[in-house]
């Protein structure tokens, strides 16, 4: 190769790695502004069942289908940055790909945003089948399917990253199970020839997320049949089970994403790998094959299944991403043991993104159990649950993650960082307690009005509410005022030369 | 050669009346045998036209697109329950059927899909697959009768039919990625005789962390 | 993108639009009930000038009908589902005819598409079930095998046997006007609806 065409090479290099930081700083800014957003919907919902302010009922319920629908995309739009990241340095991935990922999702976005502040749709996210026709007047057929064509452009865009995500691992690692690291989960072949950590997460994220759009996209398109022609119908009980392996699926994937986060950010602070042994990988297979296991179960929930069947399938639900968290916890204390590791924002929100996703998984379990389901399922029990492992957890992941970008920028310490990092925390804490002493205390979910003796929960839960958005403000405008100078920064970096085991 | 005799025979056999009428007197089989092998017989043609597109055209065709879209336009005309009364009801929509589905929906599939780049055909297939499991599901659940021909019952089956043949590409599909090819190898060296060395053709690269 | 990519897809999208337009009569309906209606709603047919035969063994032609709105019904008398219900609903207007003359200028008649089994015992019988009188309500069916192909095809209707020796049909009620056209093919419903439709038919 003549010295003219490398050196032309190593610019093409360049010009890609350019474009990809772009579209990443570009993602982070967008999760960073509608995470902000809708905490602040959610802030406004705590308030108002606080009785500090005064939300009309009606608002309210677009606030939380807003907040739902808004919330659990943003976790996936946050996943799917921290993933791509990350995967991008093992796997051959394409930046356009990427970018029309980001660009769906705005439109989507926007799809959705009009279809509950204009046309007033408040079927909450989930648009249980057939509560999005049946109104009452409250909204119209328009924006309910509004609602649901922005949910679908938003799959597409997803649909195209995962498939895009796991054509890479293929082409690398010659199957799917390669990309799990199946052969040395069983001891075919030596734990050293595996894939790095995040090639795993990816591969299972990807997985189940194909499998839980092109099935949500399913109940997508019937649904919109059902709003024009009415005299299409479907099961009610089939929709519902069909909605919730969606959406199970789709808000479980953002940690299996946001976790390649810690495997990749604290290593770095601790100066030694993540040790990806048998166990690790085992772990990763255990949880997709569980994950696949479970889900036909909810497809078939409509067939009259027996009780015990119900419970046993509800608990492993539970238990799906519990191998997991366990190899995942266990791996980050022991990289962080007696590593004498640095702790600052970054690093620290990656650790407690670990303890949020084991503390929401305790609660969890305990609403799995039967007796438990049937006093607490439509408590706030519920949302003190997803909210640990969604806010201390998946988002706690995100910002580390975002913050660790955010430093490769020099500058004169603010000195609120500390600050953030604790109001953030801190607020959490208060936020989720607040949920689940309000569930255990029987206070109804998804009320606008609270009675009076449920107000303190509500107050606390506010106070905390109001620390996490102080908190995450502030990391999130210290983020902002960086983009500029992060997206001049000279790209050294070059991607790592793809395997030639690829090739055939 | 072989192949256009093989596309001449399914197409004739298709036409010919005791397989005609029994394939089309059932919804489903209609559905999910008739109408696909139809496609088959235009894909079974496209490696033999190829020779024979005009380069423009094969240009224009960018990365499969237009192509595909002509497809997915072919395909969803003859989704309509409107047009598969017409067909039943009408020669000449008939032998509309049994030219268009070769031509406008196997050949440009049969054509295109080597233009696409892997992502793309990954996307069509994934894209397929709801479209199929959402008709099964309208058929299945549909408390009035959309065809004229068809009875409620034989509608219900034809849902439930394609809602199988959804589950079966999803399964099929998963399975076929999750086993890549170097899962495959040992067996295939295995049928061929060798001895099956499954270290040495492993495609598991070992990456630094 | 290549040279050419452009307008081709453009060819593309824009025929396959026009089709698929086409084939649901401007995105209207997707079945072929739903095409029926809408084509004679916006055409209103003539319909074959084909003998019948009524429950008194009389024969008739729709000419007969001339001047007056004529509400049709397809039905076989052994039907146990789908005809006994027409029959009541012919039954609720003739009840409701009765009451208001007013709008007297309507006939009803039931046509057999099963010649087979219904003779004139069979049309009498069924005639004597809802209380059918001729010539306000003819239970008739025709004189030949090609005037019942001739009838089915321009009314649109589709009979396919069921399972149990009966048939499958499209249930509907059809409404020809004053000069013998088809105009309208609506519902099984409430008499009143049915009449307005039928007195809006001949004025
Ligand atoms: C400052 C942060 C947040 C606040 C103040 C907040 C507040 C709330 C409130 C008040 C509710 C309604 C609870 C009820 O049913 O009574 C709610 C529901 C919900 N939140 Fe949050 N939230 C926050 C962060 C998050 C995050 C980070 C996620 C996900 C990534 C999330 C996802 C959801 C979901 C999915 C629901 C359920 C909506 C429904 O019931 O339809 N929230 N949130
Ligand atoms: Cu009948």
């Amino acid at each position: 190769m003549s010295a003219n065409a490398g050196r032309a090479d190593r610019a093409g290099v360049r010009d890609g790695e350019t474009a990809a930081r772009a579209v990443e700083l570009a993602y982070i800014a967008v999760v960073a502004i509608v995470l902000l957003l809708m905490m602040l919907f959610g802030l406004t919902m705590r308030a108002a069942q606080a009785q500090y302010l005064d939300v009309q009922p009606r608002l309210f319920y677009v606030l939380l289908t807003m907040h739902g629908a808004g919330m659990v995309g943003i976790a996936g739009v946050a996943g799917a940055v921290v993933m791509w990241h990350f995967v991008r340095r093992h796997v051959p991935v394409n930046t356009t790909v990427f970018l029309a990922n980001l660009v769906l999702f705005l439109i989507g976005a926007v799809l959705i945003l009009g279809s509950g502040f204009i046309g007033g749709f408040a079927g909450a996210w989930t648009f249980l089948y057939p509560l999005p026709a049946h109104s009452n007047g409250i909204w119209s057929a328009n924006a309910a399917a509004a609602y649901m064509l922005g949910l679908l452009v938003i799959g597409v865009g997803f649909l195209l990253l995962h498939l895009d995500v796991l054509h890479g691992i293929w082409r690398t690692y010659g199957s799917l199970a390669n990309g799990l690291g199946l052969k040395q989960a069983i001891g075919l072949k030596p734990e050293k020839t595996g894939p790095p950590p995040a090639v795993p997460a990816a591969t299972m994220a990807s997985i189940v997320n194909v499998l839980g759009i092109v099935i949500g996209a399913v109940v997508l398109i019937l649904s919109l049949v059902n709003l024009y022609v009415p005299s299409f119908t479907m099961s009610a009980l089939v929709a519902k089970n069909l909605i919730y392996f969606f959406g199970h699926v789709f808000i479980n994937a953002t940690i299996y994403m946001a976790v390649i986060a810690v495997y990749e950010i604290l290593p770095l602070y601790a100066h030694h790998p993540w040790k990806t042994n048998r166990i690790f990988y085992l772990a990763w297979v255990a949880s997709t094959v569980m994950v696949l296991i479970v889900y036909p179960h909810h497809l078939l929930m409509d067939f009259a299944m027996p009780p015990w069947a119900l419970v046993v399938g509800q608990i492993i639900s539970y238990l799906s991403g519990l191998p997991v968290l366990l190899v995942t916890a266990f791996g980050a204390l022991t990289v962080v043991h007696r590593s004498g590791l640095r702790w600052d924002t970054p690093s620290g929100l990656c650790f407690l993104g670990v303890l949020g996703w084991a503390a929401g998984v305790i609660p969890a379990i305990a609403d799995g159990t039967i007796v438990v389901n049937s006093v607490m399922h439509n408590t706030q029990w519920v949302p003190g649950h997803f909210h640990t492992y969604l806010l201390l957890g998946t988002v706690a992941m995100f910002l580390g993650y975002m913050t660790w970008t955010a430093k490769e920028v020099p500058h004169e310490t603010i000195g609120t960082e500390p600050a953030a990092f604790w109001l953030y925390v801190g607020g959490g804490i208060i936020f989720v307690v607040a949920f689940l002493a309000a569930g255990s205390a029987s206070v109804p979910r998804r009320y606008a009005v609270h009675l009076a003796p449920w107000l303190t929960y509500d107050r606390i839960g506010s106070l905390g509410a109001l620390l996490v958005v102080l908190g995450v403000g502030i990391m999130v405008v210290q983020f902002l005022v960086r983009v500029p100078a992060l997206a001049r920064l000279p790209m050294t970096a070059v991607a790592q030369p793809l395997p030639e085991a690829a090739a055939e | 050669m072989l192949r256009l005799a093989a596309a001449a025979i399914l197409w004739f056999g298709l036409w010919l009346p005791p397989l005609r009428s029994g394939l089309e007197s059932d919804m489903a089989l209609h559905m999910t045998v008739q109408i696909p092998l139809l496609a088959v017989v235009g894909i079974l043609i496209a490696p033999e036209v190829r020779r024979f597109e005009p380069r423009w055209l094969a240009e224009a065709d960018w990365l499969g697109i237009p192509g595909i879209v002509l497809v997915l336009f072919s395909t969803s005309c003859w989704m309509l329950p409107v047009a598969l009364d017409s067909a039943l009801g009408d020669w000449r929509m008939e032998v509309a059927k049994f030219v268009s589905l070769p031509l406008l929906v196997g050949m440009p599939l049969g054509l295109s899909w080597q233009r696409m780049p892997p992502l793309g055909r990954l996307f069509v297939i994934a894209n397929i697959i709801s479209k199929v499991g959402a008709l099964g599901g309208l058929y299945l659940a549909a408390p009035i009768r959309l065809c004229a021909y068809y009875r409620l019952d034989q509608q219900a089956e034809a849902g439930s039919a394609l809602l199988a043949v959804a589950t079966a590409a999803i399964v099929g599909a998963f399975l076929a990625s999750f086993f890549g090819w170097s899962w495959r190898r040992p067996f295939r060296d295995a049928w061929k005789g060798h001895r099956a060395v499954a270290t040495a053709t492993d495609a598991s690269p070992s990456l630094p962390t | 993108m290549t040279r050419g990519f452009l307008p081709l897809l453009g060819f593309v999208i824009a025929t396959g639009l026009a089709t698929l337009g086409f084939a649901t009569s401007g995105f209207r309906v997707v079945t072929t009930e739903g095409a029926r209606r809408l084509a004679v709603e916006h055409h209103p047919r003539a319909v074959p000038d084909a003998v019948l035969v009524d429950q008194d063994g009389r024969r008739f032609t729709f000419a007969a009908y001339r001047g007056k709105a004529l509400l049709v019904e397809f039905i076989y008398t052994n039907c146990p589902t789908i005809c006994g219900i027409l029959g009541d609903d012919f039954g609720r207007v003739l009840a409701t005819l009765r009451q208001d003359r007013g709008t007297s200028g309507v006939d009803l008649l039931s046509i057999s598409f099963d010649p087979a089994r219904d003779g004139p015992r069979a049309l009498r019988s069924y005639a004597a079930r809802f209380g059918a009188n001729a010539p306000g309500w003819r239970v008739a069916v025709p004189a030949t095998r090609e005037g019942l192909r001739a009838l089915l095809k321009s009314f649109g209707v589709v009979v396919i046997p069921d399972r149990f020796g009966g048939f499958t049909h499209n249930a509907a009620i059809y409404l020809l006007d004053g000069q013998g056209r088809l105009v309208r093919i609506l519902d099984a419903g409430p008499p009143a609806t049915l009449l307005a439709e039928a007195a809006h038919a001949v004025s």
